[in-house]
């Protein structure tokens, strides 16, 4: 588990949920020009209805609160910016509050060089850095849930650069504690490094003519702890741990799947007519993920070894030694009240299973209809429809969520 | 094992360190670098800087409330020595962005490379309260100054000494520059004077609050606006209501600006036998306006012709 928690909050969801409100509303009132004394202040509020399970996925079958946050950030002086996110998330009548940003970033080194420090969200990928609730669907990729726990943010370090050149490249590397990456380890006997993952990153982007935007970025996760090791077993606890498992389906923010070496590439378009984004725009991405290396090599001879942890993966000498998910999305506002958006995503794992080793995959496909009354409120409704094999818990093929998405306070600076 | 892999990276990674610093240390930048959030401000910059580098973020056909923080942004930014803007949280939802990701310490500060128009002039409808109900508005003003011909020559009177500030070697070019535009301005200031005492009294409906200045400038009443609140498309409900509006009132013209979406004036004009106006928003917005003149020539010029013309109507 995650150790992000501070939770003597096993408050009830009412309770946090008021306390939020009230904390909230004196702030939000005076919220204006971000200095320290009066910081950016906004909240996100995102509550849905899920008609079922999904494998992997944060939201739970049912009425839930998805990612409830509340942010502050301001410029702490002329050297430094600082932001902290808390996210409020319910699950099964318990709430967790949980902190995804508590960063300080550099802003007047020379030379187009910035360091952020703290917990931040890694910039691998294309989604990983955005937040959850500029998303147009109701959960991240398969990809997403599967290798990074949803979204990954950690404690760490990051420093990035980018060229004085009018096509954008920008490269940066992380070091990460890397806790919610690291490979299952059932009898907490294990010692990991404690500087567990690192990351490279480049980023190319530019225009296309004056209504075209394009992003091509690559990145690579080392994860130290990402390697399972050979260990001896105790059935008793070993089932324990299943139990655990399965009591945090649903809401685990650690990855499913992990592996030594990670690869990413991802690309966005963007269109809109004579590049004006109020009425029309169309935001194609796709990304693919590689994870290479999932198990020491030590391990090949280890048959005997029996892992029913659903979060523990080994392969076969015959089976593949990768896993690698991808996904390809397309949205499309057609007035600045309504959007829609279709997604497909494949994702393709190695799971130990008994005595053998199986291929797990899964298949998905997603419609969502957002209706936008201004540019801080959505709702949205999806439709999605998965196949998969190999997985344990046999999930409904068709689930139907409906969500809000509403924004308070102040106006919330997307990124591309 | 798994320490000395760390280890190597670490090496490898104070090498790239200080191999780009290397690079970037002996690389200047040959030309003074502009960026312009708005075109008009792009157009003003010509006028008194003609011999920098200018780039402008958003063109006359684009909403510069909703700009994506694009790549190429990021890039221009990363460049830029002087970055002018609007002000008055017109850019809010995208200049910040641009400004954490071009990591360009010179422009992040109005001290340094950062202007903004809105600080140097009064702004209209400024709010003493805002709330979000009252849609997308702004606490410090209508930020959409550019179509005020006093205010304009204040800008530019501003901006000059912040090019002074940033670019001291040609102080006197720019010094030189701004007169010739000051007396230029001055001048056409008065033959557009002319033109705006004949469209006092003039009435329209318009979108968003995009015109204010000009409106303000020349004496014409938006008696009404095809959005319900700021920021929110015309509804059917709320185009019905105008149409009412627009029989009872002697409104003489709908008007809304090039990037703006024409459906709904075009609904209401069909209906109450009103002429649709498309006014450049901004420089570029048609093919006429190539510059600030020539912008403001041919948006009083549009204005009068229809207004002209509806008076022959009656008479």
């Amino acid at each position: 588990m995650k150790n992000l928690k501070f939770s003597p909050a096993r408050l009830s969801a009412k309770v946090s949920a008021a306390l939020v409100v009230t904390a909230l509303v004196p702030v939000i009132v005076q919220a204006q020009t971000p200095t320290l004394s009066n910081p950016t202040v906004s909240a996100i509020l995102d509550g849905y209805y899920q008609s079922d399970d999904r494998l992997m996925a944060e939201r739970a079958k049912g009425f839930g609160l998805g990612e409830t946050e509340l942010a502050f950030s301001a410029s702490i002086d002329d050297m430094f910016y600082g932001k902290l996110t808390t996210v409020f998330e319910s699950h099964d009548g318990e709430s967790e509050v949980n902190v995804e940003e508590a960063f300080i970033q550099t802003m007047a080194l020379p030379n187009g060089f910035t360091v952020r420090a703290g917990r931040f969200l890694s910039d691998v990928g294309y989604l990983n850095n955005q937040h959850l609730h500029t998303d147009s669907f109701t959960s991240r990729p398969s990809a997403y849930r599967a290798f990074l726990g949803n979204h990954y943010y950690d404690d760490g370090l990051r420093v990035s650069y980018i060229a004085p050149t009018d096509l954008y490249w920008a490269i940066g590397a992380e070091a990460f504690s890397g806790d919610s990456l690291r490979a299952a380890d059932e009898h907490g006997e294990r010692e990991f490094d404690s500087t567990g993952v690192y990351t490279a990153f480049t980023k190319l982007g530019g225009d296309i003519g004056a209504e075209s935007s394009w992003q091509l970025g690559f990145s690579y996760l080392r994860n130290e702890n990402g390697q399972s090791t050979p260990e001896e077993h105790d059935e008793d606890e070993h089932h324990e741990e299943e139990e655990h498992a399965e009591d945090e389906h649903g809401h685990s923010h650690s990855a499913s799947y992990t592996g030594k070496n990670t690869y990413v590439a991802d690309f966005v378009f963007k269109w809109a007519p004579n590049g004006n984004y109020k009425y029309q725009h169309l935001t194609l991405s796709a990304e693919y993920f590689r994870v290479n290396d999932f198990m020491a090599a030590e391990l090949h001879d280890e048959h005997e070894e029996e892992d029913h942890h659903d979060e523990e993966e080994h392969h076969d000498e015959g089976g593949k030694d990768y896993h690698q998910a991808w996904y390809v999305s397309g949205v499309y506002q057609f007035s600045p009240n309504w959007s829609a958006g279709l997604r497909y995503g494949e994702l393709d794992a190695q799971l130990q299973h008994e005595e053998h080793f199986d291929a797990q995959e899964l298949k998905e496909t997603e419609l969502s209809i957002a209706w936008h009354n201004s540019h801080f409120s959505t709702v949205r409704l999806e439709f999605s429809h998965q196949n998969n094999t190999g997985f344990e818990n046999a999930e409904k093929d068709n689930v139907i969520t409906l969500q809000y998405v509403m924004a308070l306070g102040a106006h919330g600076a997307h990124q591309f | 094992m798994l320490w000395l892999w760390g280890l190597t990276v670490r090496i490898n990674f104070k090498l790239l360190l200080s191999g780009v610093l290397l690079t970037l240390s002996q690389s200047a930048f040959a030309q003074f670098n502009i960026f312009a959030c708005e075109p008009e401000y792009a157009a003003l910059a010509k006028e008194l800087a003609p011999d920098a580098r200018i780039y402008s973020a958003t063109t006359a056909m684009q909403d510069p409330h909703q700009v994506q923080a694009r790549p190429s942004l990021i890039a221009k930014m990363r460049q830029a020595d002087l970055v002018i803007c609007a002000g008055a949280e017109l850019e809010i939802g995208w200049l910040p962005m641009l400004q954490m990701k071009a990591a360009n310490a010179q422009v992040r500060s109005t001290d340094k490379g950062l202007f903004f128009a809105a600080e140097h002039i009064d702004t209209l409808d400024k709010l003493a309260n805002v709330d979000r109900s009252m849609g997308d508005v702004h606490s410090q003003g209508n930020p959409h100054l550019h179509f005020s011909p006093q205010r304009m020559l204040a800008i530019a009177k501003a901006l000059t000494e912040k090019l002074i500030q940033l670019d001291g070697e040609n102080s006197n070019r720019y010094q030189q520059q701004f007169e010739t535009f000051s007396h230029r301005w001055q001048t056409a200031t008065l033959k557009w004077q002319k033109i705006a005492s004949s469209l006092k009294g003039m009435k329209v409906i318009a979108y968003h609050s995009s015109f204010r200045y000009l409106f303000d400038f020349a004496g014409i009443e938006q008696v009404a606006d095809l959005e319900p609140k700021p920021g929110l498309p015309p509804t059917s409900g709320h185009l019905a209501g105008l149409l009412k509006q627009a029989k009872k009132d002697d409104v003489t013209a709908i008007v809304i600006a090039s990037y703006q979406d024409q459906r709904g004036a075009n609904w209401l004009a069909e209906k109450s036998n009103l002429p649709v106006m498309i006014l450049p928003l901004s420089v570029g917005g048609n093919e006429q306006s190539s510059d600030l003149f020539s912008l403001f020539d041919n948006v009083l010029n549009l204005l009068s012709q229809t207004y002209q013309a509806q008076k022959s109507q009656i008479l």
